[in-house]
């Protein structure tokens, strides 16, 4: 173990040292920023400009009604009072983008059809915006027939079908009574799980780089002078926990630039949202998936004397990391469901997977995650055994790349 | 003299082929013993078993004077015969990183790296990345960082690979000098004139088998017969006739004649015909580079004489 440690400080000093990796260790946070800010630099623009004027000519007196709905929900409207008819609407829209004009005259109360002029260039999602206004336009027309206050609160509640699974009833309760703290809580739990995320891509990513430096090690021959001093496995060892630190190196820069901007843009309590006992299992998670991966890295970099002539079989694991990529998608639209578990119980995609899960979820799965776990505490067990074995004899093969049928005959040494 | 290192009985095969049949010799505080073989007789082999890159598939190793099974990697320095450095790394931490994975304390590696990079004529390279140093220098960085931490066992694979004379020379005397100190060393090679010029003992190993071992003088008395050479044209059955001569190898106008074991020169010469034409006449023992040589190319006039001995 000392000279593991021995190997781990110097993989860190020697990378530490390293213009390339410096200038990735900033240039990482640096484009997230960008990722961050860019987009939002430009939807901001666009907002101010695309300020839809509306104009209602109201002879329902609901001017104030919809002001406040527009303001409460934060409909990008202009709204002004109008008294024109709808002939001299049209003729007034002809020569104006973004307007529109909402006639509520005592026929809508009637018909139920609120008569809209807009002009040729206005929002894509206007018209779905003004269907909110339907709420109080109902109620008036509810009113105007004389139904008590009673009969018309339960007509306005109207009738929703609703699932209602034995599971997560509980949950869907809860959810409900609180309607505007819901997004709260969800960026309350989003929190650790973004931030284990974060973990997990930047020590796996960095964690790559121990390809390089296990094939390095065959490239410039050095090998053999280390392993007069130290044992494959120690090297190995000390290599996994080297770029681990880098990877965290990598965590630190990154959140000393994120933190302050999340706190900025989002306005959030993110400290207060990241000290709780899940970002523990999602940090423990992401360990988990990062020795993995390092074992897969370290036995296939062994294999190969060069990145430029990696064979197939070689540049497939590379892919490995990006496994849980392909889940997304399933997994946010379903977070318990089929292809969910299946994520979960796959070594390879599990980490990604199952931080996801857990952050979506409200209710966790304790069984599949414990399986999950399990299966992925074996394989990585399994991985490092191989690596181990692939280790030994493939860093020694200089100038040299293995099939895998060499590599097979090792591990069954 | 106090004994470092056994070998006994080693045997190794790659798949099928045997690559080492019972190989067996010992190492000795304060000499130089080298094994000697041509490409692919087994040398490296040997010291990559010793050294535990590979496990032999029988015999034993013993490093004497260290308790335990294992391998006393802290005392033995060891120069892989393929060697290379980190490219992107200063002279002065690849080596300090060596030195520490030695146990070697920090500070006196830092003295003695100084001391030798002055001493192999790379004063003020210590900042110097490893890949803007040449060939040679990189092979001299190696070599520092194999003794750097004062190894009582040294073991050199082809040290002298790829060196030009000056260096050559360098690495020779310093080689020599840490023997004197009471260092054990394992030099392989198949540079025969460096190895007689420096070694004590030696190990020649020819497709895994041993073919000569003991002390240089023991060796040359015991296979290394005697050579005339002489310059002048002379009629090659009248060589032959010459008595106590071998083998005649004639080239133009000059003939080299391989004596018997056993023949005393100075009663030899008494015996050359008259008749023969003598420009020049040199008479010495056949030189290790030519056993090896005869080995080497499966000529063998050594087989008698090693299978007996064996």
């Amino acid at each position: 173990m000392r000279n593991s440690r021995k190997v781990a400080k110097w993989e860190i000093k020697r990378n530490l040292k390293n213009k390339s990796y410096i200038i990735g260790l900033f240039l990482t946070p640096l484009l997230m920023i960008l990722g961050f800010t860019l987009p939002g630099l430009f939807s901001s623009d666009e907002d101010n400009s695309e300020l839809t004027q509306v104009y209602i000519h109201d002879e329902l007196n609901l001017y104030t009604d919809i002001e406040s709905i527009a303001d409460e929900i934060g409909l990008n409207w202009q709204l002004n009072q109008t008294d024109l008819s709808e002939a001299e609407a049209t003729s007034a829209l002809e020569d104006s983008e973004n307007t529109a004009y909402l006639f509520l005259t005592e026929q809508v109360l009637t018909d139920g059809v609120v008569p809209v002029y807009t002009s040729e260039e206005i929002d894509n999602a206007f018209m779905n915006e003004v269907q909110l206004l339907t709420t109080p336009l109902q109620t008036l027309q509810l009113e105007q027939l004389g139904l008590s206050p009673e009969q018309l609160a339960v007509v306005s509640n109207g009738v929703v079908f609703e699932e209602v699974s034995t599971e997560e009833s509980e949950a869907e309760t809860g959810e409900a009574g609180l309607e505007t703290a819901s997004s709260d809580d969800f960026l309350e739990k989003m929190v650790p799980g973004a931030f284990a995320g974060i973990i997990f891509i930047s020590i796996v990513f960095t964690g790559m780089a121990i390809f390089q430096s296990a094939s390095q090690e065959k490239k410039d021959k050095i090998a053999e002078i280390i392993l007069s001093s130290i044992t494959p496995t120690e090297l190995m060892q000390g290599k996994i926990i080297g770029y681990f630190i880098l990877g965290l190196i990598q965590v630190a820069v990154l959140l000393v630039f994120l933190v302050p901007l999340v706190i900025w843009k989002f306005d959030m309590p993110i400290m207060e949202y990241l000290l709780v006992p899940e970002t523990l299992l999602l940090t423990f998670i992401a360990l988990l998936g990062y020795l993995l991966f390092a074992a897969v890295f370290v036995g296939i970099g062994a294999t190969m004397s060069d990145m430029t002539t990696a064979g197939n079989f070689q540049g497939f694991t590379m892919m490995l990391p990006f496994l849980p990529f392909a889940f997304i998608g399933p997994v946010i639209g379903n977070p318990s469901g089929i292809i969910a578990q299946i994520g979960t119980y796959i070594p390879f995609s599990s980490p990604g997977v199952m931080i996801l899960r857990i952050s979506l979820l409200e209710e966790w799965p304790w069984l599949e995650i414990i399986i999950g776990l399990v299966i992925l505490l074996i394989s990585i067990w399994l991985c490092m055994k191989l690596a181990g074995k692939i280790f030994k004899v493939g860093i020694l093969m200089y100038g040299k790349n293995a099939s895998p049928a060499e590599i097979w005959k090792w591990i069954r040494a | 003299m106090n004994v470092m290192l056994s070998i006994d009985g080693l045997e190794k095969s790659f798949k099928d082929k045997k690559v080492l049949h019972n190989i067996s010799f010992e190492v000795r505080k304060g000499e130089i013993m080298a094994i000697l073989g041509p490409n692919g007789a087994g040398k490296s082999t040997t010291i990559r078993n010793i050294m535990g890159i590979m496990y032999p598939d029988a015999g034993s190793i013993t490093f004497h004077n260290y308790e335990g099974n294992e391998i006393p990697r802290h005392k033995i320095g060891y120069l892989p015969e393929e060697r290379g450095l980190y490219k992107n790394v200063k002279v002065m931490d690849i080596l300090l990183y060596l030195a520490d994975l030695k146990d070697y304390p920090l500070d006196k590696a830092k003295e003695r790296i100084l001391m030798y990079l002055k001493k192999f004529d790379l004063e003020g390279k210590e900042k110097v990345s490893i890949e803007e140093l040449s060939k040679g220098m990189g092979q001299k960085v190696q070599f520092i960082g194999s003794i750097l931490h004062e190894p009582e066992l040294l073991i050199l694979d082809e040290p002298f690979s790829g060196l030009d004379p000056v260096s050559q020379e360098l690495f020779k005397e310093e080689i020599r000098s840490l023997a004197d100190q009471g260092t054990a060393i394992l030099l392989s090679s198949h540079q025969m004139n460096l190895v007689e010029e420096m070694c004590d003992r030696l190990f020649m190993i020819q497709k895994g088998h041993k073919v000569i071992y003991g002390t240089l003088d023991e060796v040359k008395t015991e296979y290394a017969n005697f050579k005339c050479t002489i310059n002048g044209r002379n009629q090659l059955q009248d060589l032959e006739a010459i008595a106590d001569v071998e083998r005649v190898e004639q080239h133009e106008n000059s003939a080299t004649l391989y004596l018997a074991k056993d023949v005393n020169p100075s009663q030899w010469l008494k015996l050359l015909p008259e008749t023969l034409i003598i420009n020049e006449l040199k008479i010495n023992r056949v030189s290790l580079h030519e056993i090896f040589i005869d080995i080497a190319t499966g000529k063998n006039l050594l087989q008698e004489a090693g299978a007996s001995d064996a």
